[in-house]
């Protein structure tokens, strides 16, 4: 599981770590919305003063960078698709493909965006325990209506504790399949309904058992939920957020 | 005093099966007892209704007097029950959310719930590791976080199916050692297992079931020869004919 390990809460005492959850959510959105419209200067800027928040933080780059290797697979086809289909200046011409200078330079840019958002969301998860992100969920859920934020936030909770164990059961199901030849059989429809079907029926028992669980220990959706405060030092940073966020989009 | 009262509990179960036939049990405050039968034998369905996760189709359950049916809540916090599988138990993101999850379901006040949530870790020796993720955990530390969750109820009775289930030596040495040390805090324990090897030494009663019924209920001792007429394996040292010697010695 160590590719899911790097987006977890990690427990320290730094500011990031001490701010309102809820202005943390804030911020996420905001500098993320902001980074979409940045030029190269501006998110030069952001991914600087990214990585001085992720080492106060207390994370280091090293482990985050080899833990992110899929999302720089991704980057790299995305990079790719934009530099091919983008028109302009050719700048590597090859037979019918040309790959043009604007091509690059705006694959390169959205890639760079692309990752300050990861990076961003990184920032987030890593530094904020899960029960405050449920905890804000449902403050921010609230006025909304028609839409129960308790369930919700339960929910949403519930999911991030079981992605781990859906996938390990995942796991232990195909190298049963595999130990019995599974991969002789070339049909990947085969495949897929071999491997789906039992999957699913796991799924959904450890859920019910999950329900019998959480009924056992009095849960109902009148609940003692974590407190929120926001203090001088969540205002004082948000101001700071807003002065990035508009230094970024003048820039 | 009399804790627990079951007086002519029957379970039929939607599509007819019997789970439960007729018991009739009395278990006092502070006693150590162990639900010995078979797979199917009934002990899951009889602890099910300790807390009201099933309620009976004949019969009553009463707890310190009161019928379970007339306050769920009250039965839920009263009886703290470790299921078999800890993986679908556990609900938290960290250890220390797990620990809350009962505690914040009673509504109790944030200060509080702090205080009884490093009490419970502190007890099962878990505090280092309150910022960790569950799935982290090894079989013994995870059983002992489930323990921890329910300790954090303040329950009166806790009730065990199948404790050492999936678990390694060293494993199993922890999670009898930590009900052993609640035991002695004045516990009420209820103990349902298929093998009665790591308890019986520590037993006060030894009840044994076979298809829904309770059979024989007394001094683990004096029931040790009947084990094997209800699909229970009889300890090793009975087989060797040496005494029964406690499993932590």
């Amino acid at each position: 599981m160590a590719e899911l390990t790097v987006f977890g809460f990690k427990p320290g005492k730094s500011v990031i770590h001490r701010l309102d959850v809820r202005f943390k959510l804030i911020f996420l959105i905001v500098i993320s919305l902001a980074s979409l419209k940045a030029s190269g200067m501006s998110l030069f800027l952001l991914t600087l003063v990214l990585v001085a928040v992720l080492s106060h933080a207390g994370l280091s780059l090293k482990p985050v960078m080899r833990a992110l290797g899929y999302v720089f697979v991704l980057l790299f086809f995305i990079f790719v698709a934009r530099a091919l289909s983008t028109p302009g200046d050719p700048f590597i011409e090859f037979k019918f493909v040309s790959v043009s200078r604007e091509g690059i330079q705006q694959g390169a840019l959205v890639c760079w965006r692309f990752f300050i958002v990861v990076m961003i969301g990184l920032c987030f998860v890593s530094t904020t325990r899960p029960a405050e992100i449920k905890a804000a969920t449902e403050w921010f859920l609230n006025p909304i209506p028609f839409i129960p934020e308790k369930r919700v936030a339960t929910m949403m909770s519930l999911i991030m504790r079981f992605i781990p164990v859906i996938l390990n059961q995942a796991r232990e199901t195909a190298d049963a399949q595999r130990a019995r030849g599974v991969e002789n059989r070339k049909n990947p429809v085969y495949r897929l309904k071999k491997l789906g079907i039992p999957l699913m029926r796991r799924t959904f028992e450890t859920a019910e058992k999950i329900a019998v669980a959480m009924e056992a220990r009095c849960y109902s959706e009148n609940r003692s939920d974590p407190e929120l405060s926001a203090n001088k030092r969540d205002w004082l940073a948000l101001f700071m957020v807003i002065c990035l966020c508009v230094f970024i989009l003048v820039m | 005093m009399k804790i627990i009262e079951i007086e002519d509990l029957s379970h039929r179960f939607s599509d007819g099966t019997i789970g439960l036939d007729s018991i009739n049990l009395t278990i006092r405050e502070g006693e150590f007892v162990v639900v010995g039968g078979q797979n199917g034998s009934g002990k899951t369905t009889l602890l099910r209704h300790l807390n009201g996760l099933l309620l009976p189709s004949a019969g009553i359950v009463r707890l310190a007097g009161i019928p379970v049916f007339k306050d769920l809540p009250r039965a839920r916090q009263m009886v703290g029950m470790v299921f078999q599988d800890t993986d679908s138990q556990i609900v938290g993101e960290t250890v220390y959310d797990e620990v809350a999850f009962g505690p914040e379901n009673l509504c109790l006040k944030p200060n509080d719930i702090k205080r009884r949530v490093s009490g419970a870790l502190k007890l099962v020796g878990l505090t280092h590791l309150a910022n960790q993720r569950p799935n982290v955990l090894s079989g013994g530390e995870k059983r002992r976080l489930v323990i921890a969750g329910i300790l954090a109820m303040e329950p009166r009775i806790l009730a065990f199916d199948e404790p050492f289930s999936n678990l390694d030596y060293p494993g199993t040495i922890q999670v009898l050692k930590q009900i052993l040390t609640l035991h002695r805090g004045g516990q009420t324990i209820l103990i349902a297992v298929h093998n009665l090897q790591e308890v019986i030494a520590f037993a006060d009663r030894l009840v044994l079931m076979k298809k829904g019924k309770v059979l024989r209920n007394g001094n683990p001792y004096e029931l040790i020869e009947e084990l094997e007429g209800f699909g229970i394996r009889e300890p090793c040292p009975i087989r060797l004919e040496m005494e029964i010697q406690s499993w932590l010695s």
